[in-house]
């Protein structure tokens, strides 16, 4: 955990989940950015903490080895896995927290190691939210199958995270968990938070474009280092839980703006998706976005 | 297509995660056992000034398993004793009552509503198998037996409960079937018979018609509940139901008087042997941001005439630490049913349909009552329940003959209930 002096604000830095995560204060004292980071920094790990797959320790872990036998979930879990039940219904089945299972077999090293037909096939058996029994608060995750929050976890954190500093402080706060962001209110000068967009293409190296936020957040779906190349056919790791494969056509990535991450993150993995429909879905959203093909 | 519809998805997307963020997260850990019981114990006192005396326990046993059935069984034990009116109304004159075998009478004061004495024992057993098809559809299969000294019933049903609208809308559909078999206490009297015709008969109290009585009745229901917001739900019920046999009360006559308005003889009642009853119900429950409130309005009518509104409001208030107090009022007006009659006249000649019993009569009930809750321990409550209740009726109806007009031909009837209950989980 470091923080630094900004011109006008305080720039303080943790890791968690896997991503370099900052907040950006704008508070006189180091004192109070310290104090701002360590809500911040906890809420972060608190929740990778609960919902890393990497774990052995949390609910998870508890719900991925149940083999078949229900159990009951805290109202925290609950929240999430009604949410994930939306996503799937309002995705038609694209969004689907089951289909981490896929990882098996898709490894998106930027190799030609393409499954075959058939291991995607053996692995369609067990992916697929209507298969799981959720009533709230008891859940049946039949053998095989697992959950993952990856889709949705540091979106959510960073949703959370707002809420918590935001009943600390009336300062503006720019919250980026990894690329995923939220601005709590315009700048004390009443300028927006410029937010740099990373080009695909060179990685940490080049911007493709800005974008201004006073308030509200801005996600990202899309890795460009992520992706198998064979036969001249570039397969992204953007897989679709209904067919096992890459959904074809789906852009480099896709960044949109809305109210609160989780929307951003959503509406963005929602168009990656809809493969060569981003553009027309989310033009439709009305929303704020800037799709790399 | 959702995803191809527009703007829907935002709102909804929107919707859904003011949801997922507006529940602030709770520590604590998760129960990992499924699997468990639920055991209900209450005893219900039930009161009616001077006349019926019933005390009432009963066990309530659910069982959860994995799969998500679950298994309910009830058992309930009546003990009645004290008096229910005949059906006669009161007079200037001490009136006796014969029973249909003629072996057995009982006498009641002047100036004083006739009443029956009777004591009895009911024990109810029900059992119902809720089942789980799918994530959006169950099943509840049940069956229900019951039987007092002189009344034994069976009855099995089933229902279809089917989710759709993303759990927010349940559809309702039930058919439940029914026989009943009275064997009166006293014999089974001949509908509409002048009482000083019965004649003593050697085979006791199990003379009269001899044997028993059969009563078949076929129900049916549909109903839609939708979740309409996060705090507002909403339910819709029709149900019809059809019911043929004996459908008369044994124990139930008919003052026969004169000109004067003095009972001179009685006849027993005679009722239709079908009836064709149906009722729509609503019922909408508001989530305040602590209390609930439950409001109900049914509206109920059948082929006898009979018909009848009540609305029902409970307020639930949460106290403190999980303990709550919920008020309840209900009102209800009955119009009587065609041969509803409080006597008969001795120079008409007897009509096929009459009954003179006060529930076919008009009839407002009203009952206020109190329910207060207190959680015991981490997952059991005990609750007290003490209503009051009032049935009145027409007292002084305008066809009163004679000296009928200076009695009380319809008595109010006040009544008390109390009832406590445990509930606990294992």
């Amino acid at each position: 955990m470091t923080l630094l002096r900004r011109s006008g604000y305080w720039e303080g830095s943790f890791e968690a989940m896997a991503s370099p995560c900052s907040l950006l204060a704008e508070v006189a004292n180091a004192e109070v950015a310290r104090r701002l980071l360590a809500i911040a920094r906890a809420e972060a790990l608190r929740i990778e903490a609960k919902y890393s797959r990497y774990r052995t320790d949390n609910i998870l872990y508890r719900i991925n080895t149940s083999a078949g036998q229900p159990l009951e979930v805290d109202d925290e879990t609950a929240q999430l896995l009604d949410y994930a039940a939306h996503c799937y219904t309002l995705s038609e089945g694209r969004f689907d927290v089951t289909s981490g299972v896929l990882r098996q077999v898709w490894r998106f090293d930027g190799s030609d190691r393409v499954p075959s037909a058939e291991a995607v096939i053996a692995l369609l058996p067990r992916i697929g939210w209507e298969k799981i029994s959720w009533q709230r608060p008891r859940l049946m995750v039949p053998p095989g199958m697992e959950i993952d929050f990856g889709g949705i976890g540091k979106e959510y954190a960073v949703d959370r995270s707002a809420l918590l500093l935001a009943a600390e402080t009336d300062a503006s706060l720019l919250i980026n968990y990894g690329g995923d962001l939220f601005a709590t209110s315009a700048r004390a000068d009443g300028h927006s938070w410029r937010i740099g967009l990373d080009d695909p293409a060179a990685t940490g190296e080049r911007s493709t474009g800005e974008l201004e936020i006073r308030r509200g957040a801005i996600a990202t779906s899309g890795d460009a280092r992520r992706y198998l190349l064979k036969d001249g056919i570039r397969y992204s790791h953007i897989l679709d839980p209904r067919t096992g494969w890459p959904v074809p056509d789906a852009p480099h990535s896709v960044t949109v703006v809305a109210d609160t991450c989780l929307e951003a993150g959503m509406l963005a993995t929602f168009a990656m998706l809809m493969g060569r429909e981003a553009e027309v879905f989310l033009g439709r959203q009305a929303t704020g976005h800037h799709i790399i093909r | 297509m959702q995803l191809n519809n527009g703007r829907s998805i935002r709102q909804a997307l929107a919707v859904a995660t003011c949801t997922l963020l507006g529940t602030a997260p709770q520590s604590g850990h998760a129960a990992d056992n499924a699997e468990n019981w639920r055991v209900d114990g209450s005893i219900l006192y039930y009161s009616e000034q001077d006349r019926v005396t019933v005390i009432e326990p009963v066990v309530f046993a659910r069982r959860t398993f994995a799969d998500d059935s679950a298994l309910t069984l009830r058992l309930v034990y009546d003990s009645m004793t004290g008096a229910s009116a005949n059906g006669a109304t009161l007079t200037n004159a001490p009136q006796t009552f014969t029973s249909p075998s003629g072996t057995s009478t009982y006498t009641t004061p002047a100036n004083q509503t006739p009443l029956h004495q009777f004591s009895d024992q009911r024990v109810a057993l029900a059992a119902e198998w809720e089942k789980p098809v799918n994530r959006m559809r169950r099943y509840v299969y049940g069956a229900t037996i019951s039987t007092e000294n002189d009344y034994q019933s069976f009855g099995l049903s089933t229902t279809l409960l089917q989710d759709f609208n993303d759990k927010l809308s349940t559809f309702t559909a039930g058919l439940a079937g029914s026989y009943d078999l009275v064997q009166p206490i006293g014999g089974v009297p001949t509908p509409m018979q002048l009482l000083s015709t019965v004649v003593p008969s050697s085979g006791g109290d199990e003379g009269g018609d001899g044997g028993g009585k059969g009563k078949a009745s076929l129900d049916g229901i549909v109903g839609f509940t939708q979740v309409l917001t996060r705090r507002l739900l909403t339910q819709f019920n029709y149900s019809i139901g059809y019911a043929s046999g004996y459908l008369t009360d044994p124990y139930k006559v008919l003052s026969v008087v004169n000109a004067t308005g003095a009972t001179v003889d009685y006849r027993y009642e005679s009722r239709p042997d079908t009836r064709i009853r149906q009722s729509l119900y609503w019922k909408t429950v508001y989530h305040l941001p602590h209390d609930v409130v439950h409001f109900s309005y049914r509206h109920y009518w059948d082929d006898w005439g009979v018909s009848a509104d009540t609305v029902d409001l409970h307020y639930r208030l949460e106290l403190w630490k999980g303990s709550y107090l919920q008020p309840h009022v209900r009102y209800a007006t009955q119009n009587a049913a065609d041969f509803y009659i409080h006597s008969l006249l001795n120079t008409n000649p007897a009509p096929v349909h009459a009954s003179a019993d006060y529930r076919l009569g008009d009839l407002v009930t009203t009952t206020v009552g109190l329910k207060f809750g207190l959680p015991v321990g981490k997952s059991s409550e005990l609750s007290l329940r003490v209503e009051s209740m009032t049935q009145s009726g027409n007292s002084h109806p305008a066809d009163a003959i004679g000296i009928q007009k200076g009695f009380d031909l319809f008595p109010t009837i006040h009544s008390s209930i109390a009832q406590l209950t445990y509930t606990g989980r294992f």
